[in-house]
């Protein structure tokens, strides 16, 4: 077995005396595709800033391809990339000046080959027109896909990545899905926080589900199965039953026959 | 390599001021106009000090008393919002998600939120004081070395004055979340701020030229002659300027200390970096605030009635705006102390006349203030809705409406406030009959209008992409003072003539002719119609450029 690019042991965050985080530990491989899911407020965001070196944790730790993340933060982000839903873009900045300034943080030298590297991946993404115009011009569809190609240029070891598909046309859409599986294919461990049971369905080599700050359920798709014991096959009713399906299905009831009632009136 | 993080900085502001690598109009708009101030600030500084040395030794030595007292106030203040602009760029800025996620060093960012603190501070002191520096050399006849100095001792104080906030927001921010200590902060400038403004105005500076003052002159000379403020950088920056305007002399203790200090402060800033910046950082983004719990709304009856309320719980639960009120509170209490200090008794007019006189320029100067508070009020309320404004946009309420609402929330303040200055003042004044209800007339409808106006040219040049409030404040809002105080001249100018007519009448205890008193109702009448159709049609313009 490859040894884990990613590890996680224990991760806790406090904010005052609610935790968000609770003790949550796991493992990413290298070329493996890790998705994370979980309702609403149960601390994925959270964790995914403790991952990209944003926010301290409380206790625990993260190692990234042997560094420490809090011992040696610089040398443990120099092995990632980190791409946010919501990203921030300098408006002021072209598409290409953005994409050389995010190299110019990465690398010390090499700078170059990583911008001709940017040059294929803004061909892919319908952005080469775009490339010298001002950021603030942008759609948000754009510049999601701006901030992708800035991390994908660089080829880190781990990408961390929260709610890719957000705000992505359908064909940039299948694009990253492409790019992600032939990412891991060259042996880049990707760690994905999505809403979307498709996008992880369809990517994902193992999935983490947290709850109320805890990893309450890991595995395969065939493992959460098991552990759903539904004998339902998709992922979102795997999801639904292991974070409170009984809820929803009183509340679906509830309104099919508010539908019926409104019907037979 | 320290220099790769400026890119964005120095990229974005060259984006800005030359868009297609060109100067831009806007550019050339902003340069003319700070070109012009200088031009001002050069001649009214060269004016002052002329007179200042047109009265002997002793009004030489006031000059330079004077600049010291007013460098050190600077000085002070400059700490304070480099503390202020210090927690935004270090903790707040939307760019630390990518310059914290990247493999930077403390020390790098560092060096990046100094250069830019400093620069965001005291770009405004450096370029608005060389002009006053300018007029000081040439009264002084200052010689070859005057500039170098000048050189050293300004940008000194600057560094001196970003490195010791940086430090001290590094050192706070490691105790306190972020936005409390920007709260912090904020609450300390605006009190300091306060008691300076307060304390010099209460101080009667203008007392220090009046030599009746004073009854132990050498005592009085003395205390001037001192230096002032040896243990503060800013004194040690004015008397080394001082030093040399007056004796030709440079004193190289003072230099050596301008030169060291900075350098001491930024590496001990540094360090604070290294041990506390990540922890606060870190602690910052948790003091969200989501804790806290409200009381349940009440009910309200209309739209009108919900936008008053989401206007006014915006500006009580954002503590950068209402805390303003403080200093606006300041303003008001000088601003009427000063009628009070008039020495109406010494003028060689008559006093009626002369009180009279006063009330009439203080319908411009009620004007003003309102026309100042409207730009930093009124003006960004549209901007202030910021990314939300797609709901008012999309909402069944035509925007007209949403701006008739917005108008009528800010004008009771405004009334109030006209009239308390109008109604006190004139009490301090003395002021009855005619004189009594022009102003009030014309102070309301002035407020009235340039409240409109604030509020037409803030929908013309909205920004919802500003930061706060303070940020949208723009060139239009420049643009805005210069019109409303040119409306506000135009209708007190025009009015002139037919108010002396009839107050000269009511001092005389004489009947008003009839041509008077229609020239009178003519001007009445006509700037009620030309502030209602100036009103009306910058409203209206500024609704059909939004909806563009």
């Amino acid at each position: 077995m490859t040894a884990p690019l990613l590890e996680i042991n224990n991760l806790s965050k406090r904010f005052g005396s609610f935790t968000a985080v609770d003790s949550v530990s796991l493992t990413v491989a290298a070329g493996e595709i890790y998705g994370f899911l979980g309702p609403n407020g149960a601390g994925k965001t959270t964790t995914i800033k403790m991952l990209a070196g944003l926010l301290l944790p409380s206790g625990g730790s993260v190692t990234i391809d042997g560094q420490d993340l809090n011992r040696s933060p610089q040398e443990a982000k120099k092995k990632t990339g980190y791409i946010p839903d919501r990203p921030f873009l300098y408006e002021k900045l072209t598409g290409d000046e953005y994409l050389r300034f995010i190299a110019s943080l990465y690398l010390q030298s090499g700078t170059e080959k990583v911008l001709t590297e940017a040059e294929k991946y803004l061909e892919l993404f319908d952005l080469t027109a775009w490339q010298h115009h001002l950021i603030e011009g942008y759609s948000h569809g754009m510049r999601q896909k701006l901030i992708m190609a800035s991390i994908f240029m660089l080829n880190q070891p781990l990408i961390i990545v929260d709610e890719p598909m957000v705000g992505l046309d359908p064909k940039s859409a299948r694009i990253v899905k492409e790019l992600f599986k032939s990412l891991a294919a060259r042996g880049t461990a990707i760690f994905l926080s999505t809403h979307s049971m498709e996008i992880a369905e369809e990517l994902c080599d193992r999935i983490g589900i947290i709850q109320h700050g805890r990893l309450t359920t890991t595995g395969s798709m065939e493992e959460l199965r098991l552990q759903a014991a539904t004998g339902t096959k998709n992922l979102e009713d795997i999801f639904l039953e292991l974070t409170g399906a009984y809820e929803l299905q009183g509340i679906i009831r509830a309104l099919r026959q508010d539908t019926e009632d409104h019907g037979s009136r | 390599m320290a220099t790769r993080l400026f890119r964005p900085w120095l990229l974005g502001n060259l984006n800005r001021f030359f868009p297609g690598k060109k100067l831009g109009l806007r550019a050339i708009l902003i340069l003319a106009l700070g070109f012009a101030v200088c031009i001002i600030i050069y001649l009214g500084t060269l004016r002052v000090l002329t007179y200042f040395h047109s009265q002997n030794e002793l009004g030489v030595i006031l000059s330079l008393k004077i600049f010291q007292m007013a460098w050190i106030t600077i000085f002070a203040m400059l700490i304070f919002s480099s503390m202020v602009t210090a927690v935004s760029t270090l903790y707040l800025s939307s760019d630390n998600e990518i310059i914290l996620a990247a493999p930077i060093k403390a020390d790098e960012i560092y060096l990046l939120r100094f250069v830019t603190t400093t620069i965001s501070t005291s770009w405004m002191v450096l370029v608005f004081s060389l002009p006053v520096f300018g007029a000081y050399a040439r009264v002084f006849e200052a010689g070859p070395l005057f500039w170098p100095l000048l050189l050293l001792a300004v940008p000194a104080m600057a560094l001196i004055a970003s490195a010791t906030a940086m430090l001290a927001t590094v050192i706070l921010v490691y105790f306190f979340p972020a936005r409390r200590t920007k709260d912090i902060i904020l609450y300390l400038s605006l009190l300091f701020g306060i008691l300076l403004y307060l304390i010099f105005r209460l101080m009667r500076p203008e007392d220090l030229v009046n030599p009746d003052r004073y009854g132990e002159f050498i005592e009085y000379f003395s205390a001037i002659s001192a230096p002032a403020g040896p243990w503060l950088p800013a004194g040690w920056s004015a008397n080394l300027l001082g030093t040399y305007l007056l004796d030709g002399r440079v004193d190289w203790l003072l230099a050596g200390l301008l030169i060291t200090t900075p350098l001491v402060l930024y590496f001990a800033g540094e360090i604070a970096m290294r041990r506390w910046f990540f922890a606060g950082f870190s602690k910052s983004q948790e003091s969200f605030g989501g804790h806290m719990r409200f009381r349940p709304t009440r009910s309200f009856p209309g739209t009108w009635a919900w936008i008053w309320r989401k206007e006014l719980k915006y500006f009580l639960r954002d503590s950068s705006e209402w805390s303003q009120l403080f200093m606006v509170g300041a303003l008001v209490v000088v601003y009427l102390y000063n009628f009070k200090a008039l020495p109406l008794d010494r003028s060689p007019m008559p006093t009626d006349y002369l009180a009279h006189l006063i009330a009439f320029a203080n319908i411009g100067l009620v004007g003003f203030m309102a026309a100042s508070l409207a730009a930093r009020f009124v003006y960004p309320s549209l901007s202030s809705e910021r990314g939300a404004f797609y709901l008012i946009g999309s909402a069944p309420l035509p925007l007209s409406r949403f701006l008739l609402y917005k108008y009528l929330f800010y004008l009771p303040p405004f009334t109030l406030l006209t009239l308390l200055l109008v109604l006190v003042s004139n009490h301090l004044l003395d002021i009855e009959g005619p004189m009594q209800w022009i102003s009030l007339f014309l102070s309301l409808l002035l407020t009235w209008t340039t409240v409109a106006m604030a509020l037409g040219f803030g929908t013309y040049f909205a920004d919802f992409k500003s930061e706060n409030r303070a940020a949208a404040m723009g060139p239009g809002a420049i643009l805005f003072l210069f019109c409303a105080i040119l409306y506000q001249l135009s209708i007190i100018s025009l009015g002139i003539l037919p108010i002396y007519r009839l107050v000269r009448g009511w001092l005389r205890h004489s009947i008003m002719p009839p041509t008077d008193l229609v020239i009178l109702c003519l001007w009445a009448g006509g700037a009620v119609f030309v502030s209602f159709l100036l009103a009306f049609i910058i409203c209206r313009r500024s609704i059909a450029t939004l909806r563009k």
